[in-house]
């Protein structure tokens, strides 16, 4: 087995050079997918050793509080339970991997510092950890969502392929964010406490378990500007068979691109200094 | 296309760590002329260490490269960098041919995993394919000597045990480049023996070694060439029967 592997690291030759090698990384870390999923993989597997549900214990401690909410909340604002029940569970259901993906970025190069300040793997590898390890997650919690669409008989207008491509752009958000609240968290050890507060602020004014008004729209501000709201929007209102409002495409859409340009240009420039900051 | 033959080359290296949240403005006049640690400095505010300094380098294949300094003379910097994982400030670093860098052995290990599953995930790390691994579980696993305990938790071993185990897939890596913080000395004597043996056919294998020890009858051992750091800046690399100059010049 021989593979001739090359290594070329040099100082600073200018921000263009700074920016390729950046890409060279996000590069070297899809090559090496297999890698970010087996770490994945082994931080569920070891989450949840020696339990018998594993990850079904989220699962069905979330299921308890789909249920309980539903219930009640339904009885107290008077909402129809085959209305509220599917649109609770799979806000607390989305919500979960959400925020989830967001809190724990914070902690996604600290607790790499050992292999990144001895190895040269790439930094995207561990981006793409995190996120793999809250999609295994959900992929776990689904069954959820799958049991009230069916109970409610919303399996017949369930649009999933529309839910899966929201799905995909709700993703493509999180990631970046998720990222971005690495590298801060590498260099400020505030930031965690400060995502945290935010995440569970930000829950109260997204409609995870509460209907924004009649007009499933309103055009209030916490809900316009709110970009979970639009996250939630896009993946919740097709299982429930109704389209999405097309501002909460343009919304993602636009800050997908911008965050990821934002995010990817910090990384670019502090890329050498991070592996220091750990 | 032929690949290229193993080789390292450094030129020009500089390697300073921004020191955050703490401020070693007041610590700088005493400790600006101790010989231990490397020189520090403050740029653009912040506070800086100068871990190397002007640093030229070039090994060829067969060539066994002791480091030699005092604590903090940048020498696990030196390995860090030429792992990959430390970025130069100035100069470059080329390194032909794959790279194990054995500088620390607990590196992706986990104690509630089994020493199967610590294997797998050590054997990924260092950059093996799920196939590659399995392909050498059993070659591996019969290396520890651990047998039956390789299906219980990282947990329920000795020291001795872990140590067995993290060197044992440490080692498994077909490397061309060795990066070696102190010669790893672990478990009990027989095992000691075997690793021995394992680290010298690895030596052998491996085009370049590149180890930094404070064990001076370690390096006339293993090396055949040997460089001094000092605060940072190395000396010249000399054949390693010349080491007694190379520590009388100092």
């Amino acid at each position: 087995m021989q593979i001739a592997e090359h290594m070329l690291r040099t100082g600073r030759r200018g921000t263009l050079h700074e920016f390729s090698m950046a890409l060279a990384d996000l590069r070297a870390s899809t090559h090496k997918a297999g890698l970010a999923w087996s770490l994945a993989w082994h931080d569920v597997v070891s989450r949840y050793r020696g339990s018998i549900l594993g990850p079904f214990w989220i699962t069905l401690s979330m299921a308890l509080m789909v249920l309980g909410i539903g219930f009640i909340y339904s009885k107290l604002f008077h909402i129809a339970l085959d209305e509220f029940m599917p649109w609770v569970a799979i806000g607390i259901v989305f919500w979960g991997m959400i925020s989830l993906t967001i809190i724990e970025g914070c902690d996604t190069f600290v607790a790499a510092k050992g292999m990144l300040s001895q190895t040269s793997l790439p930094m995207f590898t561990f981006i793409w950890r995190t996120a793999f390890r809250n999609l295994i997650n959900l992929a776990h919690h689904t069954v959820i969502i799958v049991g009230v669409l069916i109970w409610y008989g919303y399996w017949r207008k369930a649009n999933v392929p529309l839910a899966v491509v929201g799905l995909a752009l709700t993703l493509a958000n999180v990631i970046w964010i998720s990222f971005a609240v690495a590298l801060a968290s590498a260099r400020f050890r505030d930031i965690p406490q400060i995502v945290g507060s935010i995440m569970q602020f930000a829950i109260f004014l997204t409609p995870v378990f509460w209907l924004p008004g009649h007009g499933i729209l309103a055009k209030h501000a916490v809900l316009v500007f709110n970009p979970f709201f639009h996250m939630l929007d896009v993946i919740r209102s097709p299982l429930m068979g109704r389209m999405p409002s097309g501002l909460s495409y343009a919304v993602l859409a636009t800050m997908a691109v911008v965050g990821w340009t934002a995010t990817f240009s910090v990384f670019a420039v502090i890329r050498r200094r991070i592996v220091h900051y750990l | 296309m032929k690949p290229p033959p193993v080789s390292i080359t450094i030129t020009d290296l500089t390697m300073r760590f921004p020191v955050y949240g703490v401020d070693a403005k007041s610590l700088k006049k005493h400790l600006a002329r101790v010989a231990v640690g490397g020189q520090l400095g403050a740029h653009h505010g912040a506070t800086d260490v100068t871990a190397i300094q002007g640093l030229n380098l070039k090994l060829k294949a067969g060539d066994r490269l002791g480091l030699i300094g005092h604590n903090g003379s940048g020498k696990t910097t030196l390995l860090r960098a030429l792992s990959g994982a430390y970025e130069p400030d100035e100069g470059t670093i080329e390194v032909n041919g794959r790279i194990a860098p054995l500088l620390d052995l607990s590196l992706g290990i986990d104690p509630s995993a089994t020493g199967l599953e610590n294997i797998r995930l050590r054997g990924r790390i260092a950059g093996l394919s799920a196939k590659e691994i399995e392909a050498k579980m059993d070659q591996i696993g019969a290396f520890t000597g651990l047998g039956p305990f390789l299906a219980m938790p990282l947990k329920t071993y000795s020291a001795g045990m872990q140590a067995r185990l993290a060197f044992a897939v440490a080692t498994a890596v077909d490397a061309d480049v060795l990066l070696m913080d102190e010669w790893i000395a672990v478990g009990d004597a027989q095992f000691q023996k075997i690793a021995h043996a394992r680290l010298l056919s690895l030596v052998e294998r491996a085009g370049i070694l590149v180890l930094a020890s404070h064990d001076l009858d370690l390096i006339r051992l293993y090396c055949n060439k040997v460089m001094r750091m000092d605060a940072g800046v190395a000396s010249p690399m000399v054949d390693v029967k010349k080491m007694d100059q190379l520590l009388a010049a100092a």
